[in-house]
């Protein structure tokens, strides 16, 4: 109740904040400080409810639809939190908190900036309302009550104590298909437990638990940043319609730019943490799937980075009195940043995308779908029409022309690309909204060129002067890099041996981006180190790029069985799959191999248990990591069993008549027991089954049995070796009177004098310099944020 | 003003052109009706459910797992996957299976499952060969 009251006086304020803040852009003369009262309050609701929120996740309030459905009452302090953020209420909570927290930042920023605070704030206090209005009650509240809409509870998560009563019995049912027991929660259940004075909350003492794929260190940190960079995307959006609003463009571009590289840098690193949890805790082998979740939050960053380019030319060609560069470039990018992580939340929440996804999630409902593509709209309304409002103002006083071999051209020519790359990725994730998909190999072959492209403007729009480069300057600066990057080329395709013309072109390319990177990253740190971060974070992406080049081109893969205590060669190292030991309270199993190179030994202990939550197999692999290769181990599968699959299946019914290799099968009829009771009570049980077999003129008469000990059954076979044939049931089913059998030659299968053989299957991979790939974006992470102190300073001047 | 309209504009009609072709070259149909999967020689995402009571097979010496899948009009087909069975199959009903139909099996590289949603929220897990 209270979660919802705070929600919607939230919203109420924060509709009340716009109001005021466009009053005050006006010029009306008392209502500064009652927007930042509004803003204020608006911020402080949202807080308390994720603070309510929190607490009522860690003290397990089932009473709340979405804490029954995302959270349990058995999980570690740290995942129970993580619940917060597992479903689409909570995610959205999430985000509306980091939006109103950036938001008081963003306040006192603007604040000390002339009149930019009100222009600004009117924005993003908009953004943040209809943030606000999707958790509100109406929508996705986290805080909508658990039996406002009619549902099935399963009876294991009730506690017990209530279960006899006779007000009760009525609501109970029982699924035979999944063999469980429920209880139909809803207004009348409410109202039969309230009048016996039963809180909701002492009525379900468990809820549905945490997806185990979810169950991880990385579901801990990879969402609340992701919302984090969500909720920044928001800033230089606002920004750029300040600047629409005032008709002036000089200034923003230095206010907005911390903001922009503070912004690009968490969206980056969340989207890389996301491919780190996909690589060390999935078990396909890689990190980057082309995913339409994945992609759809890469499109907005690249559009991030090519903004950052495009206003670093803007800035410069305004100082000390110059004209503009790239004026609606800027404001475009700025905009369409934002929209696009609005596009990308209809994209994966919608969901429009349905199947095409591993990411996708329940339907949401028409009201939901219909409020995200008003969301979408009315920003991209917004900010296209403000654009076109002030079009031709801007057609006139700001348009000019590059030379050829100046930064500035090269920087333009460089964000081109990467716009290039976002939309190629734009259009491959949103093929499933038409009904049809692209393969990965769509993605892998465009943006293969793009990167190829990149590097090398990289290098030169560093190389190259602003305004104008003289050509024999340009060929002095740039010797040592060209002659490093050539070296290191070879090298690669001699000593590495890459063959392929595309990934040598890309060698060559991103070498000479981090050669260029480095001999000025060198000749800086001499002096003023704040300097830096540009080049920094170029080399982090040329080292990037150089990982994924090498892991693409170039990891070996490949399938074995391990029996146990058997040695086994693979790629190049000596396995010994040794045994298994069980872990977290018996729940799971680490399968453990000795890896053998030379005279070192170590332990790979890849991961397989059965999750509770949905009766699945589930696999994570283990990894040997190392500064030139990883050597990854996945579990497939592990059997102890001598059991033959391979045989003739059979599904008969009393007097069936069939024919294995020559011999005549007849199933008789089932033997049941004497005494029914046992069967009745959950006691031990025996059920036989009559078989006669007709062979060459002789008659055998067999029996194989199902003994059932009140918890499952379990079937013995029979063996006639005289005529080679072994009988063994699959299944019984006592309603339609047939057994299921599997008939097989015993010389053509497995003997059945020797111990069952313990065989682990795993898929190993050689992944050659991955870690390039992660230093590559700590690197990244690094210049960003040495590039947002620098310009954050400046921003004040 | 011309020099940045001619680099960048030569970039953009350059990739435009490649992303169209490689498009219609990788673009991959879903198709929920078996008899147009059937039918059609092309590769496909048929998507429909996994008919439990016929089992799956898992075959370890060729590394494949095969089960049967029905549309909504009630058709069935034999899917044969290369490589092993994926993580939550079991639990699930609903699959999207990417690959071809010839000789009366349908050959697929990739399936994407989806748990019931009937009790529980949809999530999905991903095989790839």
């Amino acid at each position: 109740m209270i979660g919802n009251i705070l929600l919607t006086l939230g919203l109420l304020a924060g509709v009340f904040t716009v109001i005021m803040y466009y009053l005050t852009y006006r010029g009306y003369q008392n209502t500064l400080s009652l927007s930042r009262i509004g803003f204020h309050t608006t911020a402080v609701m949202v807080i308390a409810s994720a603070a309510l929120l929190l607490y009522s996740v860690l003290t397990h309030q089932y009473q709340y639809k979405y804490i029954y459905n995302y959270s349990g009452s058995d999980l570690p302090t740290g995942l129970l939190m993580s619940t917060f953020y597992a479903g689409q209420e909570g995610s959205f909570m999430l985000w509306t908190f980091f939006t109103a927290v950036i938001g008081l930042i963003l306040l006192d920023y603007t604040s000390k900036r002339g009149d930019l605070e009100p222009r600004v704030m009117m924005i993003f206090s908009l953004v943040l309302s209809f943030l606000l209005i999707m958790v509100s009650p109406l929508l996705k509240s986290p805080f909508n009550f658990i039996w406002l809409e009619n549902d099935f509870i399963d009876l294991k998560n009730i506690n017990q104590a209530f279960l006899s009563l006779p007000a009760l019995q009525s609501f109970i049912f029982t699924d035979p298909q999944a063999n469980k027991q429920f209880i139909q929660m809803g207004k009348e259940l409410h109202a039969v437990l309230v009048s016996n004075n039963i809180s909701i909350n002492d009525f379900i003492i468990q809820g549905k638990g945490l997806n185990p794929l979810l169950q991880n260190f990385w579901m801990q940190i990879h969402p609340p940043i992701l919302f984090t960079g969500f909720a920044m995307s928001a800033v230089p959006f606002s920004f750029a319609l300040a600047a629409i609003l005032k008709n002036e463009y000089r200034d923003w571009v230095k206010q907005a730019m911390p903001w922009i590289l503070a912004g690009t840098c968490v969206l980056g690193l969340a989207i890389m943490l996301g491919g780190y949890w996909a690589y060390g805790v999935l078990g396909w082998g890689g990190y980057w799937g082309w995913d339409p979740v994945e992609n759809s939050s890469l499109v907005p960053w690249i559009v991030g980075v090519a903004s950052i380019h495009t206003i670093l030319v803007q800035k410069k060609t305004q100082e000390k009195g110059g004209g503009s560069r790239f004026v609606k470039t800027n404001l475009i990018l700025s905009i369409m940043t934002f929209v696009l992580v609005l596009y990308s939340t209809f994209l994966t929440r919608s969901g429009i995308l349905g199947d095409a996804s591993v990411h996708s999630f329940a339907e949401p409902g028409m009201a939901v779908y219909l409020f995200l593509i008003i969301f979408l709209g009315l920003f991209t309304v917004i900010g296209i029409g403000g654009i076109v409002y002030r079009w031709k103002f801007l057609t006139e006083h700001f348009t000019f022309e590059e030379n050829v071999l100046s930064r500035e051209l090269a920087l333009f020519t460089g964000s081109v690309a990467l716009i290039a790359a976002a939309i190629i990725v734009a259009v491959g994730t949103s093929a499933p909204i038409f009904g049809t998909t692209v393969q990965t190999s769509f993605y892998n072959e465009l943006n293969l060129p793009i990167a190829i492209i990149i590097g090398f403007l990289n290098g030169m729009s560093i190389l190259l002067k602003w305004k104008h480069t003289e050509g024999k300057q340009l060929w002095k600066q740039s010797q040592f890099a060209v002659i490093s990057t050539v070296v290191l080329t070879l090298l690669v395709i001699f000593i590495g041996g890459v063959h392929e013309l595309m990934l040598i072109i890309l060698t060559l390319s991103s070498s000479f981006a981090f050669f260029v990177n480095t001999e000025i990253a060198y000749k800086i740190f001499k002096g003023k180190k704040t300097h830096l971060g540009a080049y920094v974070a170029h080399i982090g992406i040329s080292l990037f790029l150089i990982g994924v080049l090498a892991t693409a081109g170039h990891s070996q893969q490949k399938q074995v069985d391990l029996v146990k205590g058997q040695k086994v060669n693979v790629l190049g190292h000596e396995l010994t799959f040794v045994g298994y030991t069980p872990f977290d309270n018996g729940k799971k199993y680490h399968m453990n191999i000795e890896v053998k190179d030379g005279n070192n030994v170590r332990v790979v202990s890849p991961i397989m248990f059965i999750a509770e939550f949905n009766n699945s197999l589930m696999r994570e692999p283990d990894i040997l990591v190392g500064l030139t290769k990883d050597f990854y181990v996945a579990p497939v599968s592990y059997s102890d069993s001598q059991e033959n699959q391979q045989g003739t299946p059979a599904t008969m019914k009393g007097g069936d008549k069939t024919t294995f290799e020559g011999k005549e099968v007849t199933f008789n009829k089932f033997v049941l027991p004497k005494d029914m009771s046992a069967m009745q009570s959950g006691g031990k049980f025996r059920i036989g089954v009559d078989m006669t077999i007709s062979y060459q003129g002789k008659d055998y008469k067999v029996e194989p049995y199902m003994e059932n000990e009140g918890q499952g059954p379990t079937y013995f076979p029979v063996e006639l070796k005289d005529i080679d044939l072994k009988i063994s049931i699959t299944a019984m089913n006592a309603t339609n009177a047939e057994v299921s059998l599997l008939f097989s030659s015993i010389s053509k299968g497995q003997s059945t004098a020797t111990a069952p053989k313990e065989i682990l299957t795993i898929d190993a991979s050689i992944k050659p310099f991955i870690s390039l790939v992660w230093i590559g974006v700590l690197t990244l992470v690094a210049g960003f944020i040495i590039s947002a102190f620098r310009r954050s300073k400046e921003s004040l001047v | 003003m011309k020099n940045k309209y001619m680099f960048g504009g030569a970039i953009i009609i350059v990739f435009l052109a490649v992303m169209i072709f490689l498009f219609t070259q990788t673009n991959v149909q879903y198709e929920s009706s078996f008899a147009k999967v059937m039918q059609t020689g092309k590769t496909v995402k048929a998507t429909g459910s996994w008919v439990k009571e016929r089992n799956y097979e898992i075959d370890k010496t060729n590394n494949l797992f095969s089960f049967y899948m029905k549309d909504p009009e009630g058709n069935t087909m034999k899917v044969i996957y290369h490589g092993a069975i994926p993580n939550n199959f079991e639990s699930s009903t609903s699959v999207v299976v990417t690959g071809k139909y010839h000789d009366g099996n349908f050959h697929a590289s990739d399936i994407l499952t989806k748990c019931p949603s009937k009790y529980q929220d949809q999530a999905g897990k991903k095989a790839n060969s």
